[in-house]
Formats: C-alpha cells, structure tokens, sequence
C-alpha cells in the first residue's frame, strides 16, 4: 500500500458537497430563468417554475452559508500568495504542455490556478448572495439583476474549468472530495511546499 | 396568424404589424373617471377602500384592483386652478422591459395585437416587472400576482373596442389601429407621445402641452436591462458553452496529467 497522506478534514468536505451541489442546483435553475423561453424547460425538470424558484432562492441560502463556513479552510489558503505562484500561472501550471514530467515551480496546499479560482468563487459567491437576496427580499432596481448575473457568469465559466482539473484532467484529484487522502508520492510531485510544511517527507 | 410579411419583432415576439392601441387626448377628458369603472366592471375587480385626500382624484394610484386611474393634476391659477386629467394604465410598450426580465416563462406575453397581457398562474412573484417598468404600472395582488392593464386582451381579440375606450363619453381615449389613431391624432394638430418611443408605445397621446405637464415621463428602457439583456444574458450561456468545449478539447488534445507512483523526482513542479 502507498502511504496516504490526509489533505481535507470531513468538515471541510462536507461543506464542499454542500457548495458544489447548491451551485449546480442554482446555475441549473438560473439558466432556465435567464432564457425562459428557450431554457425555461431545465426549471420544469425541475418540477415547474414555481419549485424551481423554491429550489433557487432556498439554495442560495444553502451555498452562502457553506461559503461563510469556508472562511476558515480554503479562503485563507487561496489569499496566500508568493513568487512561485506567479511563476505557475505564467506557466499556466504546466496544461498547455503534453510534457508529464514538465518542472513547474513548487506550490503549497492549494495551487496559484486554484488560488485564483477560489478567490473568484469566494468574491462572486458573497456578491452573488447579497444580490440574490435583494432580489428576493425587495422590489429591485434593475442594477441588482445585472450584479447578480454578472457574477453568475464568472461561475459559468470558473465552475466548469475548477470541475473538470479536479476531475478528468487530474487523474486522482476527485479523491480529495470522496475520501481526503491522497497519495503521498501524489502530493508531493503536485504540492511539494505543503508536504514540507506539515512534515510528512 | 397573418401572414409573415406583416409581422414585426416586439420583443422577440411576433405581432402583427397593425397593432390596436389607445389614443389618449387629456384635453378632451372630463375626468368623469367612466373609464375606471368601466374596466372595472369587465376585469371583475372589487372597489378599494380609500380615505380623502382633499382631491377629487380617487383612488390616488394604481392598485391591483385598478388598472386604469384618471390622474389629476392640480395648478394653482390667479383664480382657482388648472386641471389636468391623464390617463394611467399599462402603456404595452413594443420594447417592453417588463417582458424582457420576466423569469417565468409565459407569465407576460404579448397578444396578436400587440398588448402585453399577463397568466397570473404562471407569474412566479419575483416583481422584477415592476422594477422594469418605466411607467411605474404593474402591481401585484394578495396572492403575490402581477396585475395590470391587458388592453382588455379577451375582448380586443374578439373585435370589441376597450372597456375603458367604450365606457369613455367624450372620446379621451380611443381605441382602434395604431396607425389610424396615430394619422388622425397628427392631422387634427396634436403632437404624439410614444409614437416611436419604445419601439412605439401601445397607448399613446396626444398633446398640445410639453409632456412634462401632464407628468409624463421621457419613455426610457431600463440601461441596466438593456446591458444585461444585450451583453451579460447571451455572455452567460456563450461562455458556459465554450468552457465546455474548451475543456474536451483539451482532454482530446493535451490530455489528463497522470502522476505515477514510481515517480519520485518529487522536487518542485507537478
């Protein structure tokens, strides 16, 4: 048996599963009340407009409570930033090369193109929510629709990119999510100042 | 449905090019508010309790049991005071802002003629409509429902004139095709308000004043519906769509990074 080494806690991934699901409940939905006419039958799988607006509003509560619940795992760790995360996502960490064994500049528990993935989501998310919620709550100006969207658009396109590197395109990543272990030969070819850092050399 | 030659896009819907509408002349008003009640008593809708105010003007606003209110606008003069009477209700603007933010599919829709008529079934409460509106117009009800003026969309579509129009004893408000009202409204000396505003508002007016004096807005389509609508809605779905693409072309491509055990250069990199 490989030595595994654990990289997330079961809080930190259960408020993952929780952020994942209701992001995906919410873009699903979102589209079918973005292009009703033409996407508005995604919100009737849904089980009609008027659950999918339950579905909706109640989600966004779900996803921004899981985003305050992240406050003390992985917005930190994405904030922290040094030379060698410049120099990866100069090299957009090494995806645009077929080269396996390809030298990349060392990085810590969460990558520079994570970092920057996470520092989106996390902005967006508390835009996205306090939008969401005047919608919801009030009357809105018009203004609050377009910040709300606006912000919907940097998930659909984030979202997608952080799913598939953490799935597909990374071989093994997914387990972080399922079980929170990881190999440590894994960790230390993809995050080599962390496995330093927590002493598991 | 007539033929496509003489259909015109409103909103991403097909109308007829000969749109029904109503011509409002305040001048001609009498303010008997015949119209309120008249609406009324076809739309169903029950009397609102209201207090005095000190004018005549009654009720104050539109409510979701009033789609139609006689507004009245009183000047002080030398000698008592200049009344003006206007008309508020639905104005079925050709670019309806209401229409384009409703989330709910088929809760506004626009009919044959050109009205913007509304399914209270499928309205979903998000007021967004009301927000939209440059005319400050719809209103929803005490099941949470949008209601407003449908250019009395159920009788129209059956070759009867407006309740309000029919009910109006002076002719204030005339009902008829958009074109027609419009060609007699100029020849008989009256400058129109919303004759191409909006894509052409569905009840116009005709005025010998400035706007401004009968309190008519500049009609303007919501900046922020219009970035979002134009920009950031089809961005949305663009970008969903390339990321998707972009991300099985490089699977297809460049491919997964496998990381194998027997590798252990481990230093830097990934």
């Amino acid at each position: 048996m490989e030595k595994m080494i654990q990289k997330t806690t079961s809080f930190e991934r259960i408020v993952h599963w929780l952020l994942a699901l209701s992001c995906l409940a919410l873009l699903l939905t979102g589209l079918g009340f973005l292009y009703p006419q033409q996407l508005g039958w995604i919100n009737t799988v849904f089980g009609g407009v008027l659950i999918a607006k339950c579905v909706h509003n109640w989600g966004g509560i779900i996803f921004a409570v899981s985003l305050v619940l992240s406050l003390g795992t992985w917005v930190p760790e994405c904030l922290k930033w040094s030379n060698d995360d410049s120099k990866w996502l100069g090299m957009f960490g090494g995806y645009l090369s077929k080269e396996k064994d390809k030298e990349l500049p060392p990085q810590g528990k969460i990558n520079a193109g994570q970092k920057i993935a996470g520092i989106m989501v996390f902005f967006s998310g508390v835009l996205i929510s306090i939008s969401g919620l005047i919608i919801w709550l009030s009357t809105p100006t018009p203004l609050w629709v377009l910040l709300h969207n606006i912000c919907a658009l940097i998930f659909t396109v984030v979202v997608p990119v952080h799913i598939y590197l953490a799935t597909a395109a990374n071989p093994g990543t997914f387990r972080i999510m399922t079980r929170g272990d990881v190999p440590l030969y894994w960790a230390k070819k993809k995050h080599p100042k962390w496995v330093k850092e927590i002493g598991a050399e | 449905m007539p033929n496509a030659d003489i259909k015109e896009k409103m909103s991403g819907v097909d109308v007829v090019k000969k749109r029904r509408g109503l011509m409002v002349t305040p001048d001609l008003c009498i303010a008997c508010r015949g119209c309120q009640t008249a609406c009324k008593q076809w739309n169903k809708l029950p009397a609102d309790e209201t207090t005095n105010s000190g004018s005549y003007e009654n009720p104050p606003n539109l409510t979701a049991n009033l789609y139609n209110q006689i507004h009245f606008i009183e000047k002080p003069q030398d000698v008592g005071i200049q009344w003006n009477f206007v008309r508020r209700a639905c104005m079925h603007c050709g670019e309806a802002g209401c229409m384009d933010i409703c989330p709910a599919p088929g809760a506004l829709f626009r009919t044959e003629e050109g009205a913007v008529a509304f399914d209270k079934e499928k309205c979903i409460g998000c007021k967004l409509c009301v927000a939209a509106c440059p005319f400050d117009v719809p209103r929803y009800d005490e099941n949470d429902k949008i209601s407003k003026c449908t250019l009395c969309a159920d009788r129209i579509s059956n070759g009867l004139s407006t309740a309000c129009s029919k009910g109006c004893p002076t002719g204030a408000i005339k009902f008829g095709s958009r074109d027609d009202l419009i060609g007699k409204a100029s020849t008989a000396g009256y400058t129109v308000y919303g004759e191409k505003d909006l894509e052409g508002l569905g009840v116009m007016f005709a005025l010998k004043a400035d706007p401004g004096e009968y309190n008519l807005p500049k009609p303007t389509y919501n900046a922020s519906i219009a970035l979002w609508d134009s920009m950031i809605r089809p961005l949305t779905v663009i970008g969903l769509g390339a990321v998707a693409a972009g991300a099985l072309l490089h699977y297809l491509t460049v491919g997964p990074k496998d990381v194998e055990p027997d590798d252990e250069s481990g230093k830097g990199g990934k």
